[in-house]
């Protein structure tokens, strides 16, 4: 308990103590009271960072959970062959760091030289910048269902899996279709189960940093200074040395998460389903 | 709290069985004989995309700098130079660090930072799930609520505190608050409530056992299979963060492997004539298989914490 306050609570504290100061050249650091707020909430790019994620997220976060919903069902029901081979290989990108996938992923989209970008050429669809500034959000997309989908079906899958059988015989007996059992009977009962999953994926997108600060590196014209509400914080902490604004940008992140785990909470809660 | 029946070992190896014998015949379904061979290709289809990019990590693993961009990516090029690939790991090209050193670096951090973090969690769980008192609920709700703070939100401040009290390019810097795991805490807390007896631990207080001797002696063996869980997801979180590290760190000699690699893949971009890049993906290529094999070797653990975990729900 102490680590986690020392480690967990001191800072944040710290935190918002300091995002009221501002560092000058000239004079030193000064109170400021709430000018770094003014300054992010005033901020443009801090803003419609928040609103790339918030896309990418609405987007991102109902495909893979619907890619691992389907095929987490299709293995419970036992209509695939070699389904075990399939769960264990479908898991392995969990085992790959972000920093890792998206060097992968950079090399195999590359302008020209890119397998993939070679394929894509070869259907007809010319070259294809994956990095180019349209494009860029749906590549992250593409790397980011591709690390969690398998993730995502691992716990849907167990959960399934806690279904009693009987619930699935009764139902056959009554002459309900594959498809019927999965999409009117499971998918209700693992509710709970995809509730949470919403959550975990949702922050998570809304914390988007890796992926894109590396692709950057590829691709600098593709990832802005303030891309992702991170990318915003640090490029402006440890970049620009504004560690001041960058606590205060943090904070405003923090509570924007905070409010909508709140909001999650509160549907749940509304619905009977949390404790 | 319900009493404990089943320990959850025996409970997953009546699952394991369960799976066999429990599951209703997929035949029932009265499938057509194609859907099943369709949705099989489907699965296919899905795992080459999973696979496609390991599998053209290890094959440019073997190839030089010019054949990375000159050669068919998915199938072998000219000499197979794996060996030198390795090799040139140990080197410093172009004063971006060297590979060993980050390697090193990420061994030290990942197993320290998870061992602590499995002996606090352990330590935490024990008393949250043996123990009621004044707060412990709320104490409890307060380590979940951490769950929902933004790593990106911790980073910051901690390095700002870093800065205050000299843990910045410190080692124990990147090692202290790995140790800190909500979610490790909680899974062991759920484990100890499922898995150690009330009984027991009441039996060894009358026959006179101290309190730190029935939870070294008790309640540690019985809850191995928990402890193996949360080590291995530490590792995993540990191995793979980059964040913090790219943030408390300016040291190259103290980079783990995600940021050293990713130093690297900005320095191979930026159009130095060295051979960067068989670097970047050979290393890439060593960062990744030790916690694939991990996992391999261990999949029945990493199960094992998914459950608990979907339990949350």
């Amino acid at each position: 308990m102490l680590m986690l306050a020392l480690f967990m609570l001191v800072p944040t504290i710290y935190a918002i103590w300091s995002s009221l100061f501002t560092t000058k050249i000239i004079g030193g650091r000064q109170f400021a009271g709430l000018a770094n707020y003014v300054t992010v909430f005033e901020s443009g790019e801090f803003w419609s960072g928040v609103i790339r994620v918030l896309i990418f997220g609405a987007i991102q976060v109902p495909v893979t959970l619907a890619l691992a919903f389907l095929f987490a069902a299709l293995f419970d029901a036992g209509v695939i062959r070699g389904s075990r081979f399939f769960r264990t290989v479908y898991f392995m990108p969990f085992a790959v760091p972000g920093v890792v996938a998206s060097v992968m992923w950079s090399f195999l989209l590359l302008p020209n030289f890119g397998p993939y970008a070679q394929f894509v050429k070869q259907l007809g669809f010319g070259n294809v910048n994956f990095f180019s500034s349209s494009l860029i959000l749906p590549t992250i997309m593409l790397i980011v269902i591709w690390e969690w989908t398998g993730y995502n079906m691992t716990i849907l899958y167990t959960s399934l899996k806690a279904i009693p059988k009987e619930v699935t015989e009764a139902a056959i007996v009554e002459g309900a279709s594959l498809w019927r059992i999965i999409l009117r009977i499971k998918l209700p009962m693992v509710m709970p189960s995809i509730v949470m999953l919403v959550f975990l994926n949702a922050v998570g997108a809304l914390q988007l940093f890796t992926e894109p600060s590396i692709l950057a590196a590829f691709q600098p014209q593709a990832v802005s200074f303030g891309f992702t509400p991170s990318l915003f914080v640090y490029n402006t902490a440890v970049g620009s040395g504004q560690y001041e604004l960058g606590a205060a940008a943090a904070i405003v992140l923090a509570l924007i998460i905070g409010a909508l785990s709140v909001a999650g909470f509160a549907v749940r809660r509304r619905n009977g389903e949390f404790r | 709290m319900t009493a404990p029946t089943a320990a959850p070992v025996t409970a997953r190896r009546a699952k394991k069985s369960r799976a066999v014998t429990d599951q209703v015949p997929a035949h029932l379904y009265g499938l057509r004989r194609g859907t099943s061979a369709v949705l099989t290709i489907l699965a296919a289809l899905f795992a080459v995309f999973i696979l496609a990019p390991l599998v053209w990590l290890l094959i440019n693993a073997t190839k030089s700098q010019a054949e990375i961009y000159t050669s068919f990516g998915f199938w072998f090029a000219g000499p197979f130079r794996l060996w030198q690939n390795v090799a040139g790991l140990g080197q410093d090209i172009s004063g971006a660090g060297v590979f060993i050193q980050w390697f090193g670096n990420t061994l030290l951090y990942a197993v320290s930072g998870a061992v602590g973090a499995t002996i606090l969690s352990a330590l935490a769980g024990y008393g949250f799930s043996r123990y009621r008192f004044r707060g412990g609920n709320a104490m409890f709700f307060l380590v979940m609520a951490t769950l929902l703070v933004p790593l990106t939100s911790i980073a910051l401040p901690l390095f700002l505190v870093y800065s205050k009290v000299g843990l910045v390019n410190s080692v124990w810097g990147m090692i202290l608050p790995s140790m800190v795991s909500p979610i490790g805490i909680y899974l062991m807390r759920t484990y100890l409530d499922a898995s150690v007896p009330k009984e027991l631990i009441e039996a060894a207080r009358i026959d006179g056992a101290s309190e730190l001797g029935i939870f070294v002696r008790i309640a540690l063996p019985l809850s191995v299979p928990g402890l193996m869980t949360v080590l291995l997801i530490s590792i995993v979180a540990i191995w793979n963060n980059y964040f913090l590290p790219l943030i408390i760190f300016s040291k190259n000699n103290l980079y783990p492997l995600t940021v050293g690699l990713s130093a690297l893949s900005k320095a191979a971009e930026t159009g130095t004539k060295a051979e960067l890049l068989p670097v970047l993906i050979t290393g890439g290529l060593v960062t990744v298989l030790p916690l694939i094999v991990l996992f391999l070797l261990l999949e029945r653990y990493f199960r094992g914490g998914m459950l608990q975990g979907s339990v949350t729900g």
